[in-house]
This record gives C-alpha cells, sequence and structure tokens, in this order.
C-alpha cells in the first residue's frame, strides 16, 4: 500500500500550460492629467486608445501629463515655457 | 339618296340628280357614246367641273389615256371630243326655276292618318299596312313641309292614349307580386320596343325637328316620360313594383334563388325613367340597413370572431355580385358602405375584445388576414385595430417580461420567449396586416413599452442570452443562423431604454470569452460589435473594441516574449502565455494576492521585467482571478490533462509534497481568501469530477475539513474541464456589475443637470426636470434626481432661489 502510494507520487507533476492575465497602467502620482482633466487611464482627448500613441511625459518638477497635452500647452506659450501645475520652467524628465 | 317615289318631286332635288348623272357619264369619255343631253348647260357646268382639282383620280387617269395611248381604235373619237370641247362655243341659257307645285288640300290629314294607322298597328301589335319607308319618306315630307309640330302633337297624343290605357291591367287586386313584376316588365318591354319602331319611322321628325328645338323632348323620351306619368307615378302601381323588387332581393338574401334577369330588366326600366334613386334606392338601402343592423347585432352574439367575419366577407361578396348582377352602379357606395357600417364598424371594439387576443395567440393567420382586409374598409377600423394589436403585445409580452416570484427559469428563458414572441408578431404583420407602416410603428412601441416596464433585468438577461450564444461549445447554430438570431436580438436590443445596462454585462461576459478563450468564433464577435456600434455608435462600443485590440496586443507580445525566452535559460518548462488588459477598458477586476509556487514567481518576473522594458512608465499588476493553467495529473488509472483555474491549481499542486491537508493549511500555503478559497476546493471536491476527496463528506466546505488527493479517480475523458463553482460569485458580480452602472448613472445625471443649469442660468424645479428626462436615455425616478440636485447644491455646483425654493441658479 505504502509502496503503491510512493510510485504514484508525485500525483500532479507538471504544468503544461499558463494564462496568466495582468493589467498595465501608467505611473503616475495623480489620476487625471492635470490639463485635459481626463484619467491617465484613458488617453488625451485627441487620441482614440490609451497605450504607446498617447504615452504620459514626466516633467523634472515630477508633474505628469499626456505627452499631447503638454506639447499643446508648451506650444502655446510664447516665452517661457513653464509647468502649468507648479509654474516651475518645464523640463523632460529624462 | 331619298328615292324618287316621293309623292310630290322636288325641282331643286331633281336638278341634282340629274347633275349626278352627267358626272358619272363624264367618267366614261373616253368612248363615244356621249348622250346630246351634254350640250345641255348642266353638261356644261359638269364639264367645267372636271378640269377643276377636284377631278377624281379615275377621271384624270381616263384622260390621260385618252390621249397618249394610240393603239385602240375608239380613242380617236375620244381625243376628237376632248381637243374640240374646249373650242366648241355654246351659250349658256339659264331656264327659271319652275313653279312650285301645290300640295293636294288635304295632303296633311291623310298622311297623318296613314302614319296614325301604322302607330296604333304598332301599338296593338299587327302589322303595318304600308311599308315602312313610305312611312319614313311621309314623315320626312311633312317636316320639309313644316308640319313637323303638328306632327310630334299627333303623334304625342296617340302615344298618350295608348300608355294611359296600359295603366289598367296593373291596378287588378288578385295579382301576387311574383306576377305584377312579370306583368310590368313584360309591359315595360314592349313599350321599348314600340317606341323603337316608332322612333325609326318618324327618325326625321327627331333629327330636325326635335334637334333644333331643345325645349322639346326626343321621341323615346318622350316615350319614357309618358310611361313615367301615366304607369310608375301611380302610387299604388310604384308601391307594388319597389315592395316587390325588394322582396325579391330579400328573398335572394336569405338564400333563395330569385330572376336575376328579371330583377335586372326592371331595375334598368327604373334608372331609364330616372327614378330609381328616389322610389328605389333609398328604400332599398333602408331596407339593407334594417336587415343587416339585426343581423350584425345577432350573430356577434351567437358566434366567434372567424366565423363572424367570414359571415361579413361572404355578405360583402354577396352585395358586389348583385351590385354586378342587377343593381345600378351608382348605388355601390353606398350600399357597401351600409354594410360595413352595420356588420363592422358597430362592433369594431366588441370584435376586437372579443376576438382579436384569441387570434393572435392561437397564430390564425387566415383569420387575421381577413380581419385586417375587412377593418380597412371601415373608417378608423385600422386603428382600432392596430391599437388593439398593440395592447395584446403589451399584455402578452409584459407576462414574458415580469416575474414577480423571480423564478430564475422563467428568467432564463426570458429572452428567448422574447425573440419567439417578435417572431410571431413580425409574421403576422408581414403576412395578414400587408406590413402596414402604422402596424409596424405600433408594434415597435409595444414592445418598447413592455420590455422597458421591468427596469435592467431584460437588459442584463439579453447581454446573458448573447454571451451565451457567443460562446464557444455552441454547437447548434452555423454562422448564418448565428448571424440571424444577432440580428434578431438587436431588435429586442433597440428596444431597451437603459443601454448602459446591457454593456455593462456584455463587457463583463466579453471579457470572461476573450480571457478564457471562450469565444465561439472572432467572426461572431466583431459582427455583434459592429452591429453595437451601428446601433449605439462609436462611444458606447470604444471600449469593447478596445477589449479586443488588448487581446492582439498581447499576441504579439508573447510572440516577442517566446522570442526573448528561448535566448535565456529559464527553469521549467511553463509554457507561459499572457494577456496584457489596459485598466480602462475591461471590467475592474479587484487584485488578490496569493503565494506562487517559485517556479511561476520566477516565470512572472522574468515577464514583467521583459514587459516594462518595452514600455517604460507603466505597471503591470497581476490578476490572479482571471488565470488558468493546464495541468498533467498522474492517476492510478493513467494520466488526466486537467483545464482549471489558477487558485484551482495553487490547491492541486499542493498535493505535489504531501497526501493530506487540512484547509487551514491549504489557506496558509496559497493565502487564497477564504470564500474563494472554500468555493475552489468545493469544485475539486464536492463537483462533477471529483480529484480531491473531502472528509467529512458533504456538500459545503467548512473550516476543518480535510482533504486528500483521489488517487483512484477516473474519468472516461483525458483532457476534463473543472469548472469554478459560479453560481454565488454570479450574484456578488451581478450586484456590483448593476451597481457600477447606477454609479455611472449618477455622474451622467450630474453633467446633465450642470450642462443644463450652465445655459438657463436660472430655471424652475419641474423645468428641469423636464430638461433632464428629455436628455438621458435611461429610466430614473424623479427621487434620485431630487437627490442629485441636493448633492450638486451641497458642492456648490447651484443653488435655491432665496425668495422662490422651487427655482435654482447656477453657480459659476
Amino acid at each position: 500500500m505504502v509502496l503503491c502510494f510512493m510510485f504514484t507520487w508525485p500525483c500532479v507533476s507538471f504544468y503544461l500550460g499558463w494564462t496568466a492575465v495582468a493589467t498595465w497602467k501608467w505611473i503616475a502620482n495623480d489620476d487625471n492629467c492635470g490639463i485635459c482633466r481626463m484619467p491617465f487611464d484613458g488617453c488625451c482627448p485627441d487620441c482614440k486608445l490609451p497605450g504607446d500613441d498617447c504615452p504620459l511625459v514626466w516633467g523634472q518638477c515630477s508633474h505628469c501629463f499626456h505627452i499631447h497635452c503638454i506639447v499643446k500647452w508648451l506650444n502655446s506659450q510664447q516665452i517661457n515655457q513653464l509647468c502649468p501645475m507648479c509654474r516651475q520652467e518645464w523640463k523632460f524628465k529624462e | 339618296m331619298p328615292l324618287s317615289k316621293a309623292p310630290e318631286p322636288q325641282l331643286h332635288d331633281q336638278r341634282k340628280s340629274e347633275e349626278n348623272n352627267h358626272h358619272k357619264k363624264r367618267r366614261f369619255s373616253g368612248s363615244n357614246q356621249v348622250p346630246p343631253s351634254h350640250h345641255t348647260p348642266a353638261s356644261k357646268k359638269s364639264r367645267q367641273d372636271d378640269s377643276s382639282p377636284e377631278m377624281t383620280d379615275s377621271q384624270k387617269r381616263a384622260n390621260f389615256s385618252a390621249l397618249t395611248s394610240p393603239s385602240n381604235g375608239l380613242n380617236k373619237h375620244a381625243s376628237q371630243l376632248v381637243t374640240n370641247k374646249p373650242g366648241t362655243t355654246k351659250k349658256l341659257v339659264i331656264k327659271n326655276f319652275k313653279e312650285k307645285p301645290k300640295l293636294p288640300e288635304n295632303y296633311q290629314q291623310q298622311t297623318w292618318l296613314m302614319l296614325k294607322e301604322a302607330v296604333e298597328a304598332i301599338h296593338k301589335k299587327c302589322s303595318i299596312k304600308s311599308s315602312l319607308e313610305e312611312l319614313y319618306k311621309a314623315v320626312e315630307n311633312m317636316c320639309s313641309h313644316k308640319m313637323s309640330a303638328t306632327l310630334y302633337e299627333n303623334l304625342k297624343t296617340v302615344c298618350e292614349d295608348h300608355v294611359r290605357d296600359n295603366i289598367h291591367q296593373f291596378l287588378g287586386e288578385t295579382m301576387d307580386s311574383g306576377q305584377f313584376l312579370k306583368l310590368m316588365d313584360t309591359c315595360w318591354q314592349a313599350h321599348c320596343e314600340q317606341m323603337i319602331m316608332i322612333r325609326s319611322i318618324f327618325l326625321f321628325l327627331d333629327r330636325t325637328y326635335v334637334l333644333q328645338n331643345s325645349t322639346i323632348a326626343s321621341i323615346w323620351d318622350m316615350g319614357l316620360e309618358l310611361f313615367r306619368v301615366y304607369i310608375i307615378s301611380n302610387t299604388l302601381v310604384q308601391t307594388r313594383t319597389v315592395d316587390g323588387l325588394l322582396m325579391l332581393i330579400e328573398r335572394e338574401r336569405n338564400g333563395e334563388a330569385v330572376d336575376r334577369l328579371l330583377l335586372k330588366s326592371l331595375l334598368r326600366m327604373l334608372s331609364d325613367l330616372q327614378i330609381y334613386q328616389e322610389a328605389f334606392e333609398v328604400k332599398f338601402l333602408a331596407a339593407t340597413d334594417r336587415l343587416y343592423c339585426a343581423e350584425g347585432q345577432k350573430l356577434m352574439h351567437e358566434r366567434e370572431v372567424p366565423e363572424y367575419l367570414s359571415h361579413v366577407d361572404k355578405r360583402l361578396n354577396e352585395e358586389t355580385e348583385r351590385l354586378y348582377h342587377y343593381l345600378d352602379q351608382s348605388t355601390r357606395k353606398s350600399l357597401v358602405t351600409c354594410v360595413e357600417k352595420n356588420l363592422l364598424e358597430h362592433h369594431l371594439t366588441a370584435i376586437l375584445q372579443k376576438g382579436l387576443d384569441m387570434l393572435l395567440e392561437q397564430n390564425r393567420i387566415q383569420d387575421l388576414t381577413l380581419m385586417y382586409q375587412l377593418f380597412s374598409r371601415v373608417k378608423d377600423g385600422l386603428k382600432e385595430l392596430y391599437v388593439a394589436c398593440a395592447s395584446y403585445i403589451k399584455k402578452s409580452g409584459k407576462m414574458i417580461v415580469i416575474n414577480p416570484d423571480n423564478d430564475p427559469d422563467k428568467d432564463r428563458d426570458m429572452v428567448q420567449s422574447l425573440l419567439d414572441f417578435k417572431d410571431r408578431i413580425d409574421n403576422i404583420v408581414a403576412v395578414c396586416f400587408a406590413k402596414n407602416e402604422k402596424f409596424v410603428n405600433a408594434v415597435k412601441e409595444a414592445f418598447e413599452t413592455f420590455i422597458n416596464q421591468r427596469q435592467n433585468k431584460p437588459a442584463e438577461f439579453i447581454a446573458k442570452y448573447v454571451d451565451s450564444k457567443l460562446r464557444a461549445g455552441n454547437k447548434e447554430a452555423t454562422e448564418e443562423e448565428l448571424e440571424r438570431l444577432l440580428d434578431k436580438i438587436m431588435v429586442l436590443f433597440r428596444f431597451i431604454h437603459g443601454k448602459d445596462v446591457f454593456e455593462a454585462f456584455y463587457k463583463k461576459d466579453l471579457a470572461k470569452r476573450l480571457l478564457v478563450g471562450k469565444s465561439a468564433s472572432v467572426d461572431a464577435e466583431k459582427s455583434m460589435l459592429s452591429k453595437l456600434k451601428q446601433e449605439c455608435g462609436g462611444g458606447f462600443t470604444s471600449k469593447l473594441e478596445g477589449m479586443f485590440k488588448d487581446m492582439e496586443l498581447s499576441k504579439d507580445i508573447m510572440l516577442a516574449f517566446r522570442q526573448h525566452t528561448s535566448n535565456l535559460d529559464v527553469p521549467g518548462s511553463i509554457d507561459l502565455n499572457v494577456n496584457i488588459l489596459t485598466m480602462g477598458y475591461w471590467p475592474t477586476y479587484t487584485p488578490m494576492e496569493v503565494h506562487l509556487p517559485t517556479e511561476m514567481v520566477k516565470y512572472q518576473e522574468i515577464f514583467t521585467k521583459f514587459y516594462l522594458g518595452k514600455h517604460s512608465g507603466r505597471k503591470l499588476q497581476w490578476q490572479s482571478t482571471l488565470g488558468h493553467c493546464v495541468l498533467r495529473a498522474t492517476f492510478a488509472g493513467g494520466d488526466k490533462e486537467l483545464q482549471v483555474s489558477l487558485f484551482q491549481t495553487l490547491c492541486l499542486l499542493m498535493f505535489n509534497e504531501g497526501h493530506v491537508f487540512s484547509f487551514e493549511e491549504i489557506k496558509q500555503a496559497t493565502a487564497i481568501e477564504d470564500g474563494e478559497l472554500k468555493r475552489t476546493l468545493q469544485s475539486l471536491a464536492c463537483g462533477r469530477a471529483r480529484v480531491l476527496i473531502k472528509s467529512p463528506k458533504s456538500k459545503d466546505v467548512d473550516a476543518g475539513d480535510k482533504f486528500k488527493f483521489n488517487n483512484e479517480f477516473k474519468h472516461k475523458l483525458f483532457r476534463i474541464k473543472i469548472n469554478q463553482i459560479q453560481m454565488k460569485e454570479t450574484q456578488e458580480e451581478n450586484v456590483s456589475t448593476t451597481e457600477r452602472v447606477f454609479q455611472d448613472r449618477q455622474y451622467q445625471v450630474d453633467a446633465a443637470i450642470v450642462r443644463i443649469m450652465k445655459t438657463r442660468k436660472l430655471l424652475s424645479h419641474n423645468l428641469l426636470i423636464t430638461e433632464l428626462y428629455n436628455q438621458l436615455k435611461f429610466p430614473v425616478k424623479p427621487s434620485d434626481l431630487k437627490k442629485r440636485i441636493e448633492s450638486l447644491i451641497d458642492r456648490d455646483y447651484m443653488m435655491r432661489d432665496k425668495d422662490n425654493p422651487n427655482q435654482y441658479h447656477y453657480v459659476a
């Protein structure tokens, strides 16, 4: 009897396949984009799908926006390019 | 041409005929038979005529051949004749008219006597002494000598006397109506024949004197007038005739065969006499009205609706036939209306109340078709019909939709019943109601009404029904059938007001299908998606589309990942497949931290590193609740492949290291949350495929239970799918899905309120509510709206008017 057990052990030997599910989201310190007020889980108002077509960017002041939103904002500024949140000079974080 | 037998020859006419004679002779001018009379002035004139352009063709040809062809010896004379004539100088002698011949003294009386004799002979139906031609000529001559007026008057008097005498035969008391009618018919026929004969003789009078005097009736009309005045206008005669006719018709209506020719002839007589309308039609319609009024009331009580309808149809056909056979066409409209009014219009509501539901219920196509046809004849009939149909649909539909006891079986069948019901009604509308637009709209409206009488649930069940059809393993339908089914479901979906509920449940089910790989066909999924998009616009489906996109992206990433791992030295042999979801598209899943075996953790880490290396700035969250595995398990009876969820895997894997584990031990090792673990173990030990043995044995898993690997497990299949226990979970999911929908609706209500207030600045409560109902596409209770308004006031989006608490100001 014991022998038999030993023979059939380990009973569940290996996995053939594993289908896992993961969700991704942007690493951001806020839920919404400070410019368009859309959630970072979505995309900027000009885009249809979130993802690499509508990425987020961080400034050195650590504020985060949709890239389309901040570029639009910076283009509209004549003189100084400031972060719309903290009014510091805007520099893209590398 | 009048023949020359006239007693008084007329000069003018004679000359004319002489001239004509010459004319004829000239045609033979090629021959030498030129009579001496040629030299009369008349012939001269005729010669002149010859050279005129009015010469007939044959004349020209004769002359021409006379001039040219030399072969005929006779032509010599002819050519001589032709050439000589213009040269001869003849004097034109004009004679005076002969003196006008006088008429004999008693000419008028004698002629009239002859004519009168003839007319009387006609009246007495005996042969006429003089020949008809003679008589005709006599009339013509009298007319020519301005005796027309007297002649007409005399004729009228003779006829009048005759007609007046005829009345006596109709005044006899003893006749039954059949005999009477026959007698009348004979008399009338005779009168007509006589009048035709008389008119033929007096045709010249009719065509000259009568035509020239518009006040005088033609001979035929005079005959009719006399008949009308002296026979039919007699009250007794008229009543007897009309009553007789009515009686005959009534007998025919009661199913007896009657002499239709007699009826036709007499009715023609009446209309010829122009008393059809006043003498007959009025009484006839009154009688018809009476008959059908009584019949309608009686039969409505006695008969079932289908029988009644076919009876009405029969009656209408009979009456039409009657019109065709003997009634005057002018009666058509009023007669048909009379029947329709008495048999249908008065009973519309009763018919509909008594029989419509039954007919619709039993799908009696033919009866319904008849009903439609009959009702379309009557004013407002169709309106009543479709209103009644709509109320039937509402009533029956409500029975399907409303489920007071929340009987799950009934709810499960609801969509199928609705589809069947819709099919049946559509078929009826198409076949019986000729696809009448009013009916189509009424059906739509009725469906929309009853389907929304139960909130949210129908939407949910439709979503679930679609899921059941799109899920793999649903092999009962071919692609085309599935496509058609989806179209039908879309029709139902169109009626639903709360489309957001549908979306939420559909999304949840779609997520499940995609993640577990249970979708039956990508084509069907895509086609359903495009239908939804068409129906509700891109905004409605963008998230659903995003889900499909995620699945495709995941496939690409996994391809790249496999290439990546083939270069690495990875322990173990797990075939890892990861679906990476974009948070916003999918239903929210609560992440659950569990203890994975080191091998799996390692794989996860490798993948995470790979993924983040490709997409910077992202975070990956593993959703353990959604994972599933295929395991190879070895039993005494042989190896099996088990398709299980990740949680089930974790539990099963424990038995690689030991034989018996308690509930607590498993819980500690896997860190699966209590309820989830209970369900997982229950599915493994108490389900259909029991790979674990639980002690003590029972249906439910409780703390303290012990589990042992079932080495003796047997199953006829090699690959076994062990389902998670779903029941409880679905209910929780259900509640949370519904809640999420309501949450979303609150935001929509808030947004709508602010939008309206921003444009209006100042608005009364009632107006605001009305505006809101116009804008919001889902059903809401006024009390809920009130709550949202309160909440917005609290949050300083708007404020109440200081003087009037029923008015709101927008706060910028």
